[in-house]
C-alpha cells in the first residue's frame, strides 16, 4: 500500500509539473503535501485540467464538488487509490 | 440537440487539431480571476429594471479618495486579482477612478451606457449597453438617439463591444439594431435581461420570449459572423427554460458556500464604499438566481464548468466556443475564432 501512493504521488506529481508548467521543481523534489492552491498556485481551472489528466490516467470520475478537498498531492493519490478501491 | 457521448479519453478529445488548437488557444488565460467593483452611485440615465438601483448597494456611499482606490486595487492584486470588472452605476462619471484601477490591474472591463467617452488611455474592453432600438431606449432608458450617440462616442475604438439585452419586447429589434452596428464596423454580443429580486414587471422573460430569443440569436449569428461574438452554445446556455444556476451550479460567493478554491475564494464584488459582503457577492447581485440568465454570470459559471463538459469531441468543442467568446468579449487585445461546433449541444448534466 505505501508503494502505491507513493507511486501514485509521484504520477500525479509529474502530471501536475507537466500541465502547470512548473519550473524548478521534479517528481522527485515535489513536496506531496503542499497546499496546492496556497503554496503552489492552483485554481480551480488547473484543477479541473489536472482532473481531467488523472480520469485518463486512472479511468476514474473526480466529482466537480471534491475539489475543495484536494488540496495536497498526497490527498489526491489517497482519493484516487479509494475510488480504484472502491471499483474493486 | 445531440445526446452527450460518454466515454471519450480527455487525450482522445483534444487529439483533433481542431480542438488541440483551440484548446491551447484558451488555456492560456486561465490565469484570470475577477473581481468587479461599483465605481460610483450616480448614473445619467435611469433604466427600468436596472440590477444597481435595486438592494442595498445603490445607498452605498461613494468612495472619491483615489488613495483610497490605490490601496484597494494594490491589495487585490496582492491577493491574485488580475482581472478588474468596473460597473455600477456608471463608471464612465469617475474616469480618473477607472484609470487607477487600470494602472493597478492592465487586464479588465467596464460596463458602461456608452454616453460619456471613457478615456483611450484606459485600455480594458469596454462594454456598452444596448437595449433595443433608439425609440425603445426612449422609452426604458429616458434617453434619446442612444445608439448613435454610442456609435459616435467609440467608432473605430477596439476596446468597444456592444452589449445587447434581450428583453421580451426588444427581440426583433435586435436585427435593425445589428444591421446598423455591422454597417459601421462594430461587434456586439448578446444579454439577457435577468429579473432583479422581486421585479415582476414586462421585461421578465416567459418560455416564449426565450424561444423567440433563441431565433433572433440564431438568425443574427448566422447573418453575421463577423460583427455578432457568440456561439451556439451561448444560445443554448443563456435562453434555456432553465437558467445558469440551475444548469451550471453558480459558482459565485452568493451561491457557493466553498472557500477553498475557485471564484468561491477569490471573488469580490465591492460596492461604491470600497465593501463588500460575501451574502451578496456576484457579477449581478440582487439579480434573482433563479431568473438569471446574464451574460456576465455565464461567462465566469459556464467557463469554469470544463470538467462537466470533457465527454466527448462535440460536448467539448461547444464549451471551447462559449470560452473563446468569452475571452473575446472580456479581454483586449483577444481574437475570437470561427466557432467549432455548429449543432445545439445540451449542456451535460451535473454529474457527467
Amino acid at each position: 500500500m505505501s508503494n502505491d501512493i507513493n507511486q501514485t504521488i509521484a504520477r500525479i506529481s509529474e502530471i501536475i509539473i507537466n500541465e502547470l508548467k512548473l519550473e524548478d521543481v521534479t517528481p522527485e523534489t515535489f513536496n506531496p503535501d503542499l497546499d496546492l492552491v496556497d503554496e503552489v498556485g492552483v485554481d480551480s481551472m488547473d484543477l479541473a485540467t489536472v482532473a481531467l489528466v488523472l480520469r485518463d490516467e486512472y479511468g476514474i470520475r473526480i466529482d466537480e464538488d471534491d475539489y475543495p478537498k484536494l488540496t495536497t498531492v498526497r490527498i489526491i493519490a489517497q482519493y484516487i487509490l479509494d475510488k480504484l478501491n472502491s471499483q474493486e | 440537440m445531440s445526446a452527450p457521448q460518454p466515454s471519450y479519453k480527455f487525450s482522445d478529445i483534444i487529439a483533433e487539431p481542431r480542438i488541440r488548437e483551440r484548446w491551447e488557444k484558451v488555456r492560456r488565460y486561465f490565469f484570470l480571476r475577477e473581481s468587479t467593483y461599483d465605481m460610483s452611485n450616480r448614473c445619467n440615465i435611469r433604466c427600468e429594471g436596472c440590477y444597481y438601483f435595486t438592494g442595498e448597494k445603490q445607498f452605498a456611499a461613494e468612495e472619491g479618495d483615489t488613495k483610497a482606490w490605490q490601496a484597494l486595487m494594490e491589495g487585490e492584486k496582492e491577493r491574485g486579482i488580475t482581472f478588474a470588472v468596473l460597473a455600477g452605476a456608471e463608471p464612465s462619471l469617475v474616469p480618473h477612478l477607472c484609470e487607477i484601477c487600470y494602472k493597478v490591474i492592465p487586464h479588465g472591463a467596464i460596463a458602461t451606457n456608452g454616453l460619456k467617452v471613457i478615456p483611450r488611455e484606459i485600455d480594458y474592453r469596454i462594454h456598452i449597453s444596448v437595449w433595443g432600438n433608439d425609440e425603445t431606449s426612449r422609452n426604458i432608458r429616458k434617453a434619446g438617439d442612444m445608439l448613435a450617440r454610442q456609435m459616435a462616442n467609440y467608432k473605430d475604438d477596439p476596446r468597444a463591444v456592444f452589449v445587447y439585452t434581450f428583453t421580451p419586447e426588444n427581440i426583433d429589434e435586435a436585427r435593425e439594431v445589428t444591421e446598423i452596428l455591422a454597417d459601421n464596423g462594430q461587434q456586439i454580443t448578446f444579454n439577457m435581461f435577468s429579473a432583479p429580486v422581486g421585479y415582476s414587471g414586462h421585461l421578465r422573460h416567459s418560455p416564449e420570449s426565450l424561444h423567440k430569443t433563441r431565433e433572433m440569436m440564431s438568425l443574427l449569428l448566422a447573418e453575421y459572423p463577423e460583427t455578432v461574438l457568440f456561439s451556439r452554445y451561448n444560445i443554448v446556455a443563456h435562453t434555456g427554460q432553465r437558467a445558469l444556476h440551475d444548469l451550471f451550479s453558480c459558482s459565485y460567493p452568493r451561491k457557493n458556500p466553498s472557500t477553498d478554491i475557485g471564484l468561491g475564494r477569490s471573488f469580490r464584488q465591492y460596492r461604491t464604499d470600497l465593501q463588500w459582503d460575501r451574502e451578496a457577492a456576484c457579477c449581478v447581485p440582487d439579480t434573482d438566481c433563479d431568473d438569471c440568465r446574464h451574460y456576465a454570470a455565464g461567462s465566469a459559471v459556464v467557463t469554469a464548468r470544463m470538467y462537466r463538459h470533457a465527454t466527448d469531441p462535440l460536448t467539448f468543442s461547444a464549451w471551447l466556443d462559449y470560452v473563446d467568446t468569452y475571452l473575446a468579449v472580456w479581454v483586449r487585445g483577444y481574437q475570437k475564432g470561427q466557432n467549432l461546433c455548429d449543432t445545439f449541444v445540451s449542456p451535460p448534466p451535473t454529474n457527467a
